[in-house]
């Protein structure tokens, strides 16, 4: 048996080892974990945990929607990272697919009456098809010319979206069918919770066999060395479009839950800022790691809702800073992320999920034997 | 003794990089079954362009052939992309060691192997291993990590993964320590006799190139000046003066 140590995610012989002398740890540490995800929307829902009333602040001022939308980030980060950290292709025209899943979506519920879970497939189909399309200019292009060729593909998807838009809706937007499977319509946040929380699950053990695999082995040599990998038979040309399309489809999906959720979509919601917010969530996570893809999101989302909160509670506080993060939330909203990407450039490129890694070895290699 | 069927058979190749002059011109030679070929020359002489050209390699350098054709077992493989060219049984270590750094020694091999069956995958990387025994005991490790003599093993040990019927390898000694140089060739001499792997190797140290190669081709500027044995080319008076740095400089004739 080979040992199919996962080459991104985790590195190193401490930590396989680790691993593999204590599996009861993990499989302890999984089912709480399972357990907190399945309580989590109840609690967060009546703000209530094991019957103590929760103050706003205690849940981190998180509501429900924050976290469903987070969940749909989660894939999203993950297929712009499958993308860009591990086949090596940075995309700013990762909206571009979202914007054309939620097309095709709404154009299969709205316009043919398909059913919700068609449409997320139609919602994949046209994701890969404009993937392959955007990734023809990979074959011919390099480095920053190619980055351009991925922003020509955002605008064109932006106008496609708003031509689309104004054929069949209004200025409002896009409005979405109701998101029902069968005869259960997903009505309600919990709902969509314990829907959207097993996509991403989904989504995630994907693109991890698909990097264990041969192809996806392919992928990781073909960004560490291209003329490497054309020598040791690897179609380079070939392997860019499948991982475009792949990438991509997912990215359709991710795009028609997130109007399904939203329930109305304008053009004005793919601006180029919303394909920048994916990239700086897998900077933020780590490039190539999946799960920093999944870190990435959370801190993503989350902590802009975390500093709000701080913000309500320092209200009429006379202290000079609780003043201006009362008075300026946006700008230290931005402040933060700004200063959280410096500071994660300099010391930790490799993002969250790099630096977790280096002080898991750290921690396992410290002379006075700690864990071992 | 002329072989039935050359393994590899280069007939009148010219190589051109752009719109600049000729890199090579008309260039034949063969390599048979089972046979080390050695190519010897100055920097610059056209060496590595000649493998590029053989591997498929050279559109990825803005080179192409402007004339002559390249076969493999009697398929022509000239204006072939690299990728089907190793499928057809041509295993390659491009000069530089390139190796994919952020993979480990066994990924690394297995990206070498994926032109086989997926069965066949474990038993070639055996194979491999048992040549190669260090690269047995890195089998984890990222091979970004290793020293150059065991990223050059890596390289060779991906290209021997793919089951090649020849190796093409492209200045392996370069910045490595003479005595690794050495073991890594003792042991492509014993890959080519239990395994019957031909061989065609650059190398600027000639002296070490004529002692395990059957064959050996000079290049000088884009053309071939000398070829035959081994042992011919070795008691040549012009190889002795220009690549074994013979100590009889009476008798250089050669250059003014």
């Amino acid at each position: 048996m080979t040992v199919a140590q996962h080459p991104v995610i985790a590195r190193g012989a401490v930590l396989a080892a680790g691993q593999r002398s204590i599996p009861w740890l993990r499989i302890a540490l999984s089912i709480l974990a399972l357990a907190v995800l399945l309580y989590l929307p109840f609690v967060l829902q009546s703000r209530v945990l094991f019957g103590t009333r929760l103050t706003n602040m205690q849940l981190l001022n998180i509501g429900l929607a924050q976290v469903n939308l987070t969940l749909i980030a989660v894939v999203g980060a993950l297929s712009l990272n499958f993308l860009t950290g591990c086949a090596g292709l940075v995309s700013i025209g990762h909206a571009a697919f979202f914007a054309l899943g939620a097309m095709g979506a709404s154009f299969a519920g709205s316009q043919l009456g398909l059913p919700f879970l068609v449409t997320l497939i139609i919602a994949a189909l046209v994701g890969a098809l404009a993937g392959v399309l955007a990734g023809l200019p990979s074959l011919r292009v390099r480095g920053l010319y190619f980055v351009l060729s991925t922003l020509a593909v955002h605008f064109i998807a932006a106008y496609l979206f708003s031509e689309f838009q104004y054929a069949f809706h209004d200025v409002a937007g896009v409005t979405m069918p109701d998101a029902q499977i069968g005869g259960f319509e997903l009505s309600n946040g919990i709902r969509w919770y314990f829907f959207l929380l097993p996509i991403a699950f989904l989504a995630y053990v994907l693109f991890r066999n698909t990097l264990r695999f041969r192809e996806g082995r392919a992928l990781l040599a073909m960004r560490d060395n291209e003329l490497a990998a054309a020598a040791a038979g690897i179609d380079v040309r070939i392997l860019r479009l499948k991982a475009f399309a792949f990438s991509s489809a997912i990215a359709g999906i991710v795009g028609a839950l997130q109007a399904y959720y939203l329930t109305t979509v304008s053009a004005e919601f793919y601006s180029l800022n919303l394909a920048i917010q994916f990239i700086a969530m897998i900077i933020i996570g780590g490039m190539g790691s999946l799960s920093g893809s999944v870190l990435g999101a959370v801190v993503w989302l989350l902590l802009p809702a975390l500093i709000g909160g701080l913000a309500t509670e320092l209200k009429g506080s006379d202290l000079a800073l609780a003043r201006i993060i009362v008075e300026h939330k946006p700008q230290v909203v931005n402040l933060v992320f700004g200063s959280l990407v410096a500071i994660l450039l300099i010391y930790a490129p490799d993002g969250l999920a790099g630096g977790w890694r280096r002080i898991k070895a750290w921690l396992a290699n410290r002379p006075t034997g700690g864990a071992s | 003794m002329s072989a039935p069927l050359p393994l590899i058979d280069v007939r009148g190749v010219s190589v051109a990089y752009g719109g600049k002059a000729m890199a090579l011109s008309n260039i034949g030679l063969t390599v048979p079954e089972r046979g080390i070929v050695a190519l010897l020359g100055a920097n610059g002489a056209g060496k590595t362009t000649l493998i590029r050209a053989v591997s498929g390699l050279l559109k990825h350098h803005h080179g192409h052939l402007t004339g002559g054709e390249i076969s493999l077992s009697g398929t022509r493989i000239d204006g072939m992309a690299a990728n089907r060219i190793v499928r057809l049984g041509l295993g390659q270590a491009p000069e530089g060691r390139l190796v994919f750094k952020h993979l480990t020694v066994e990924e690394n091999l297995e990206v070498g192997a994926s032109v086989l069956p997926r069965s066949a995958t474990k038993e070639r990387l055996d194979v491999v291993y048992e040549l190669f025994p260090k690269l047995l005991e890195r089998r984890t490790q990222q091979a970004g990590l290793m020293s150059g003599g065991e990223q050059q093993m890596l390289a060779l040990g991906r290209a021997l993964a793919s089951k090649p019927k020849i190796l093409l390898i492209d200045e392996l000694s370069l910045g490595l320590a003479p005595l690794i140089v050495r073991a890594i060739y003792a042991q492509l001499v014993k890959v080519r006799d239990s395994l019957g792997t031909s061989m065609l190797i650059v190398e600027q140290n000639a002296r070490l190139a004529l002692d395990i190669a059957d064959h050996a081709y000079v290049l000088e500027r884009g053309q071939i000046m000398l070829s035959g044995t081994a042992a011919e080319l070795k008691a040549s008076d012009r190889v002795r003066e220009l690549y074994l740095g013979a100590a009889t400089p009476a008798v250089a004739g050669g250059r003014a």
